[in-house]
């Protein structure tokens, strides 16, 4: 070893006790870059995360060209998707698998702070969502479908799911035990995220419960932010979109105090003994 | 002190750098007071750490020696500010090591127990996202180079050797110029070059005046390294100081082959009464030249031979052996059974 390089040229002094200390920005890059490499090493987990959440736009390829009914399904299944695989399913998985490989706990001994750790696992899943929802916007306006009626209610819909849902990963990766547990453990999650799809399916009474639901807020918001109608199909004015999406917002911003509130209290950074 | 026996490596040093523990906190790197960690609740309660004090001088390097289960871990985890202290103070550079947790280790440099690196990153890329997490890192490529890693920058962590993946944590560990080291178990599975590769890097921070914190199973390692060692048992520490004042005060062995007929009283001496009947014959005595020059003496008048003769003073490892059966340890209580898994 000492052939390559002698130890009497290294200088193993420490660092001034004063030393600038390194910004919070560049350590979350820094990790967030890591696990975004982690993420395309894995060539399943990869299309699981950005093909299979496009899917649901190909039906739109069968059916007739500009007929929204068909638009508003599809889109509110990308926005699911997309919230459940690149966002949910990946991050809880990537906790999980980290959790298990002693990699959080030795991140925890250097200077990146919790939050970091936690927010730069998150990224590369909701960078991708981001990237799924604007491919999806512009496959919608190629296939003769409307531009988005309202962006900022679209923009809105997809941060605040992807806050919503990266939240419940983090929360479920607190009390999963391991790896291939989170086939299980996921289930609550993805159950809450398909009911959104099966609003119409539930009877008239059950259903302001199923409006609780984040999948029913990200299906609102698809509609609201991409088509501009409310759930029942009904055409919302301009201003109109804004109130009507507000409920849903609301949903999924609680939903993701919720999950942050859950996650400070039970998070866990190494194995179970 | 004649008879002490002296590191291998450092022939006297040890001795010499000893310094006493000092009351002033200002000196201490790390300083312990009644740390007890407790693991769960009622019944099932444990406590991995009883008790426990420890001071360790700015520039110096501590050995924590103990069996399994003695609470090493538990207690470094607790001044690595991974876990919170159940009872008991723990100051870390004058901070709390929770509380200021951000100035703790913008100045601390850790090695966990078990590496912990993604398998499917590479040895660079891992380093180059330790490297962004740092305040004052040194380049990725030096601290590669450094544990003779360049060579292997390009290959999966899931590829590398045991050795390989140790030599890459330390690398992390080292990466940020910390000023506090506190290694958990280095060398560990290292074949014998690496391991006294990561000596002379601990030797190296000693000098730059850094402050080495170093669990070890491997008493030469702690001996050969260590101004100070603490032996724990049972979540405390029970004896203190260099390997020569820890062995000074054990009484000395001289083993030999069992004659077939009694021995005289030799001053000073007294046969083990374990060895009665034994092949080999055990004798104790606080004066070994004493007691020695007795024997042979005696041997030479009768004109008997003593078969496989051998005798030695009190080693850092005789006295290390007698505390983890629990026999021995000056003002201890006694000794339960040992805990495990801490």
């Amino acid at each position: 070893m000492s052939s390559t390089t002698p130890l009497a040229s290294l200088d193993l002094t420490p660092a001034p006790a004063d030393a600038p200390r390194v910004g919070p920005l560049r350590r979350l890059v820094g990790l967030a870059r890591a696990n975004a490499l982690l993420l395309t090493r894995n060539r399943m987990t990869l299309s699981y995360a950005l093909l299979l959440p496009l899917l649901p736009l190909t039906f739109l390829l069968a059916g007739d060209r500009g007929d929204t009914t068909a638009g508003t399904t599809a889109m509110s299944s990308v926005l699911m998707l997309g919230a459940l695989f690149p966002v949910f399913y990946n991050l809880l998985s990537l906790v999980v698998t980290r959790r298990d490989e002693l990699v959080l706990k030795r991140l925890r001994t250097g200077e990146a702070r919790d939050g970091e750790i936690l927010l730069s696992m998150a990224l590369p899943g909701v960078v991708a969502f981001v990237l799924i929802s604007a491919v999806a916007t512009v496959a919608l306006l190629a296939l003769g479908q409307p531009a988005p009626a309202n962006p900022v209610v679209a923009i809105a819909a997809v941060l605040l799911g992807a806050a919503a849902f990266a939240g419940l990963a983090f929360w479920t990766a607190a009390w999963t035990r391991n790896a291939e547990a989170a086939q299980l453990t996921s289930m609550p999650v993805i159950l809450i995220a398909v009911v959104g799809n099966l609003r119409a399916v539930f009877p008239e009474r059950l259903q302001p419960f199923v409006d609780l639901t984040p999948g029913a807020a990200l299906d609102a918001l698809a509609r609201a932010g991409w088509f501009g109608q409310d759930v029942e199909g009904a055409e919302l004015s301009f201003a109109e979109t804004f109130t009507t999406a507000a409920e849903p917002l609301l949903v999924l911003a609680a939903w993701t105090a919720l999950a942050v509130w859950l996650t400070l209290r039970t998070m866990r950074w190494e194995p179970r003994a | 002190m004649t008879t002490t026996p002296t590191p291998a490596t450092t022939p006297g040093e040890a001795a010499v750098r000893s310094t006493p523990t000092s009351d002033d906190p200002s000196d201490n790197a790390i300083t312990v007071r009644g740390l007890v960690r407790r693991y769960g609740r009622g019944a099932d309660a444990f406590e991995a750490v009883r008790g426990l004090d420890l001071d360790v001088r700015r520039g110096s390097v501590t050995a924590l020696l103990g069996t399994n289960g003695a609470g090493k871990t538990s207690t470094l985890e607790v001044v690595e500010g991974l876990a919170r202290a159940t009872e008991g103070e723990v100051r870390v550079l004058g901070l709390d090591p929770v509380r200021d947790r951000a100035e703790v280790r913008r100045r601390t440099g850790v090695l966990l127990q078990s590496s912990g690196f993604s398998g499917d990153l590479t040895v660079v890329e891992t380093a180059r996202m330790w490297h962004s997490t740092l305040s004052a890192p040194r380049p990725v490529d030096e601290a590669l180079g450094m544990l003779d890693l360049a060579g292997r920058a390009d290959v999966k962590v899931r590829s590398l050797s045991g050795g390989e993946r140790r030599r890459l944590d330390l690398a992390c560990t080292l990466m940020g110029r910390p000023e506090l080291v506190l290694l958990d178990e280095p060398t560990t599975g290292l074949d014998p070059e690496s391991r006294r590769e990561v000596w002379r890097l601990v030797r190296g921070l000693r000098s730059a005046g850094a402050t080495v914190v170093i669990t070890t199973h491997y008493l030469d390692e702690a001996e050969a390294l260590a101004d100070r060692l603490e032996i724990m048992h049972a979540g405390r520490i029970v004896r203190s100081g260099t390997a020569g004042e820890i062995a000074a005060g054990h009484p000395s062995t001289i083993t030999f082959d069992r004659l077939e007929r009694a021995l005289p009283d030799l001053p000073g001496g007294q046969v083990d009464p374990s060895s009665y009947g034994e092949p080999r014959t055990v004798l104790h005595t606080v004066d070994l030249q004493v007691t020695l020059t007795a024997l042979l003496d005696w041997a030479r008048t009768e004109g008997i031979r003593l078969d496989a003769l051998d005798a030695r003073t009190a080693s850092l490892e005789s006295v290390f052996l007698a505390i983890a059966d629990g026999a021995s340890t000056t003002g201890t209580p006694a000794a339960t059974d040992l805990p495990k898994g801490a």
